[in-house]
């Protein structure tokens, strides 16, 4: 049995409550301890994600109970890669915090935003390698109440005021998370993912309408939590009003997780009946309208961090559009946009809140004539930007690439249709700033004198974030080898 | 039997059941933010109370299970479950009740309607 994936989680765990203590002796010291710990889960992941591909998925049992009394921790290829793109997101979005919250948060939160991070940290862990449902659950609301601390932690009341819609619906989404596992408890006497899935033939023969329930409560529980379209109304302001490091996280990460926790679920506990019932259609159907429209309302905005919000809510539907087509491919596409996704929208929140850090303007119309000013800074957003549009060599293209032709392959030709039309769409409001930032000019030249690049320790983790990016668009096998796809 | 021993023998159910539309009712449509925690707790306990009534069984003991006793035990199972599900929405209330303090000190009011039309003119 390897203890790694165990110990990430339990180190994050062990670090986030060890933070307040060192900060009240060691001011200076508890980001750096922070930092240090996500670091140490990220060579935990590492080296599981490496376990994994030689030796093939195992599971772990908790305190040696055998399943179904104890709690068991199971980890296959996808949780590994999840694992690896939540520790290094998480690791290098905190090196980039050590400097952002000193400006963006006021001394008393400070020491608290270490603390609710490492706490996302572990339970978007634990959330991708539950083997239980009710474990899943815990996970599940420990990362809601983290990732909304991680909101309201900037104390402004706009923060405030987004933290607690986000918060009461995603409660929403809890309790028909909750009812949904009770209602397959009811009905299959387990907990656990295996076992259920194997008594789930006889319950889908005896109770049929407990089934469909549980199932809908599921979807729409996930649904809500990772912001699938009509569910989405309190993403934009939630992500927008954070800091920016949070942002990226919540953005990049915390949705995600949701999505992946849904999958998981739906593939290991329903697997056996979902042939029967068209869960797809209608989860394809609401990935679609978030593809669409997401990007329709992003082209609204002007505010840059909000713009970045409601393109989230269009990058989420990709996401969805993969895994529910259901081809090999598609699936292959749409976990690798989970990364892919990470890695730009995590450096395009990071640029924003560089820019927002130097100037203290957050509207698009604000970034003109940045570009010579803060060329690191926008080239990283440039990078990412055009990856998001899917110029090839970029990641971005990659994960499109996969997930049109997975459409292809599932004989649904019709979503790389609307693939194509959405990547024009995200040209239409990502290629503005881009534009105006390197030849536009600020209406008054006195506006931006003295402004220059931010502090290394903030550029060098989104230097990596972009560099990343390249890697993955130019070699995208190592991606799917660890996947576990091949070609 | 008929439809009125169903409901009798299911009567729990049907509790949580209206529970739930009650307290999802308040959450949604009041603007009260008080009044909207008032619901999700509603919503929560009407979960709670599906899950902890599907372990139970009639005429069960607590199983405490030693020397000279039998069953028929009540399933300890949910009721675990159901423990550490209310720790979280107690925590989850605390925190919400906390942010309710903050808007109140901000805006002056808990209106979720006033609290949206002042944050429009703000923008």
């Amino acid at each position: 049995m390897l203890h790694l994936p165990v110990l990430a989680v339990v180190i994050s765990l062990l670090g986030a409550y060890l933070i307040p203590l060192i900060y009240h002796f060691r001011r200076n010291l508890a980001s750096v301890v922070a930092v240090g710990i996500s670091g140490l889960a990220l060579c935990f992941s590492a080296a599981t994600a490496v376990y994994v591909s030689r030796y093939g998925a195992f599971s772990y049992l908790l305190g040696m109970w055998s399943i179904p009394w104890g709690i068991e921790v199971y980890v296959d290829r996808m949780s590994a890669f999840m694992m690896l793109v939540i520790s290094s997101i998480t690791f290098l979005v905190m090196l980039y915090a050590m400097e952002d919250v000193r400006h963006e948060l006021t001394e008393a939160p400070r020491k608290w935003y270490w603390t609710l991070n490492l706490l996302l940290l572990a339970s978007m862990m634990g959330v991708v390698m539950a083997g239980d449902l009710f474990n899943l659950f815990v996970f599940v609301e420990i990362s809601s109440i983290a990732a909304c601390g991680t909101i309201s932690v900037k104390g402004d009341r706009r923060a405030v005021e987004a933290t607690f819609r986000y918060l009461v619906l995603s409660t929403l989404g809890s309790g028909a998370l909750l009812l949904s596992i009770a209602l397959l408890y009811m009905v299959t006497g387990n907990l656990n993912m295996t076992y259920i899935s194997g008594e789930i033939q006889k319950a889908a023969f005896l109770y049929p309408k407990n089934l469909y329930a549980a199932l809908t409560f599921m979807v729409v529980g996930f649904g809500v939590k990772s912001a699938l379209f009509p569910l989405h109304s309190w993403l934009p302001d939630a992500h927008s009003a954070a800091p920016a490091p949070s942002s990226a996280v919540l953005s990049g990460l915390v949705v995600k997780i949701y999505i992946f926790a849904l999958f998981q679920v739906l593939s290991r506990v329903f697997g056996p009946v979902i042939a029967g019932i068209p869960v797809e259609t209608v989860v394809l159907l609401m990935a679609t309208m978030a593809v669409v429209l997401g990007s329709v309302l992003a082209m609204g905005q002007k505010e840059l961090k909000r713009m970045l919000a409601y393109s989230t809510v269009a990058q989420v539907g990709y996401v969805f559009m993969g895994l529910a087509l259901g081809a090999d491919r598609a699936v292959a596409g749409g976990m690798m946009h989970i990364l892919t996704h990470a890695l730009m929208k995590s450096s395009l929140f990071l640029a924003a809140g560089s820019v927002l850090y130097k100037t203290g303007k957050k509207n698009i119309t604000d970034l003109a004539g940045l570009g010579p000013r803060m060329p690191v800074t926008m080239g990283v957003f440039s990078l990412a930007a055009a990856s998001m549009i899917g110029v090839p060599l970029l990641g971005g293209f990659v994960s499109k690439w996969y997930l049109a032709l997975g459409a292809t392959d599932a004989g649904k030709s019709f979503y790389a249709l609307i693939i194509i039309v959405s990547s024009f769409l995200t040209a239409l409001y990502f290629l503005p700033p881009v534009i105006s930032a390197f030849f536009g000019k600020q209406p008054d030249d006195s506006v931006g004198k003295g402004i220059d690049e931010a502090p290394a320790v903030m550029l060098v983790p989104m230097v990596i974030l972009s560099i990343a990016l390249l890697g993955v668009g130019l070699f995208p096998s190592l991606v799917l080898g660890l996947l576990g796809y091949r070609g | 039997m008929g439809i009125i021993d169903i409901l009798y023998d299911n009567f729990h159910y049907l509790v949580a059941c209206l529970l739930f539309l009650i307290g999802f009712h308040t959450m949604l449509t009041h603007s009260n933010l008080i009044k909207k925690i008032m619901g999700m707790n509603i919503m929560d306990t009407a979960v709670f109370l599906l899950f902890i009534s599907s372990g139970f069984v009639r005429g069960g003991k607590a199983p405490i299970v030693g020397p000279g006793t039998e069953g028929p035990y009540v399933n300890p199972i949910p009721s675990a479950l159901i423990l550490t599900g209310i720790v979280i929405a107690v925590s989850i209330t605390a925190f919400a009740l906390s942010l309710i303090v903050t808007l109140y000190k901000q805006y002056g009011t808990l209106d979720a309607d006033k609290i949206a039309e002042l944050r429009t003119k703000e923008r």
